[in-house]
């Protein structure tokens, strides 16, 4: 799907790009990364301009993560109704409103495999619309004009980049898992040892 | 009944052991990936490619024309092929619905009409393959 997808980039140029990453934001699996490093190399060619592009670009993603946020937002009620009860949705709702805004952040650009997930949580846990634009927004920014822009410097070797990045961001996810997974084990030993005294 | 609070929860364990294989898995790509970039060529001039390696199936003639600096029509005709059908057509798109059953057609004969027609580089910017170009052989239309 990529190299058809690269195809018709070069024929239809910022404004496509542009639906493809609202499509993505919207959750709608596509190459999203390999798209916008590959548009910076496209704009060295002098094949698209990169004002026009990134503008397109950004705005269309931020409307695609605000689409996933209210579809979020308006299966609130149903997700309620079977979970409302329960501790850990409680602890989980407390946990985003506390570290959403960073989630929101560094899932637009660096652990990009669960950006939709916290655009669904932010928005069932009503996280503030408010708050999710503008990290939403200050994320895409720099996922589009940081990975655009490394596609524009490394121009022909863009898919080398596109490589590296791809997996740096599974390293990424793996830290995280794995932060997780450790503090809640510690959480469970420490109440273990209270329970034992 | 409230769950066992001594018992192990295994989904932190699942959690925590998928965390670790995705850092090894990953790590050790993201380490070749790296490795391999930086013995890479060096990115190409501002304007005109010269390395026809860097050409590639997904690509239209329109986009390789204006990258390598020559004319689509030089190329439209070494295919024998009508620009006005085919301007927005990858190779491979090409390659499959007109020369069916030559595999990579399209794609080596444009690399070998673009070394044929492609203007002279300027003395003082190297070539960007990082490797001299062959004598360049007569385009087969």
């Amino acid at each position: 799907m990529s190299d058809y997808l690269l195809t018709q980039v070069i024929n239809y140029g910022a404004p496509l790009l542009g639906v493809i990453l609202m499509l993505g934001g919207i959750g709608i699996p596509v190459p999203g990364t390999l798209l916008v490093i590959a548009a910076g190399a496209f704009v060295r060619q002098g094949y698209l301009t990169w004002h026009t592009t990134a503008l397109i670009s950004i705005l269309l993603v931020v409307l695609g993560d605000n689409i996933s946020y209210s579809i979020g937002y308006l299966a609130r009620e149903k997700i309620l109704l079977r979970f409302s009860h329960t501790q850990r949705w409680i602890e989980s709702e407390k946990f985003f409103q506390k570290w959403g805004a960073l989630s929101v952040f560094f899932t637009r650009f660096l652990i990009t495999a669960i950006a939709i997930p916290v655009n669904l949580v932010a928005g069932t846990t009503r996280f503030p619309l408010n708050r999710f634009l503008l990290f939403d927004v200050l994320g895409e920014i720099l996922w589009i004009l940081g990975y655009g822009g490394l596609g524009y410097i490394f121009g022909s070797q863009w898919e080398l980049v596109n490589d590296f990045i791809s997996n740096f961001g599974g390293f990424a996810l793996g830290i995280v898992l794995l932060v997780i997974g450790l503090r809640q084990a510690q959480a469970w030993q420490l109440k273990k040892q209270r329970l034992s005294n | 009944m409230s769950p066992d609070k001594t018992k192990p929860n295994y989904l932190f364990i699942a959690l925590s052991i998928l965390g670790a294989l995705f850092m090894l898995f990953f790590g050790l790509r993201a380490f070749r990936a790296f490795k391999k970039f930086d013995g890479h060529r060096p990115p190409f001039p501002e304007h005109l490619q010269t390395d026809v390696n860097d050409i590639e199936d997904w690509m239209t003639i329109p986009f390789i024309s204006h990258n390598y600096g020559v004319p689509p029509d030089v190329l439209f005709e070494a295919l024998n092929i009508s620009q006005k059908e085919n301007h927005k057509k990858s190779l491979k798109q090409i390659n499959d619905e007109t020369f069916a059953g030559q595999d990579g057609y399209v794609l080596e004969t444009v690399r070998q009409t673009i070394l044929a027609h492609q203007p002279p580089a300027p003395l003082d910017s190297p070539n960007d393959a990082g490797a001299p170009l062959e004598t360049p052989p007569p385009a087969t239309p």
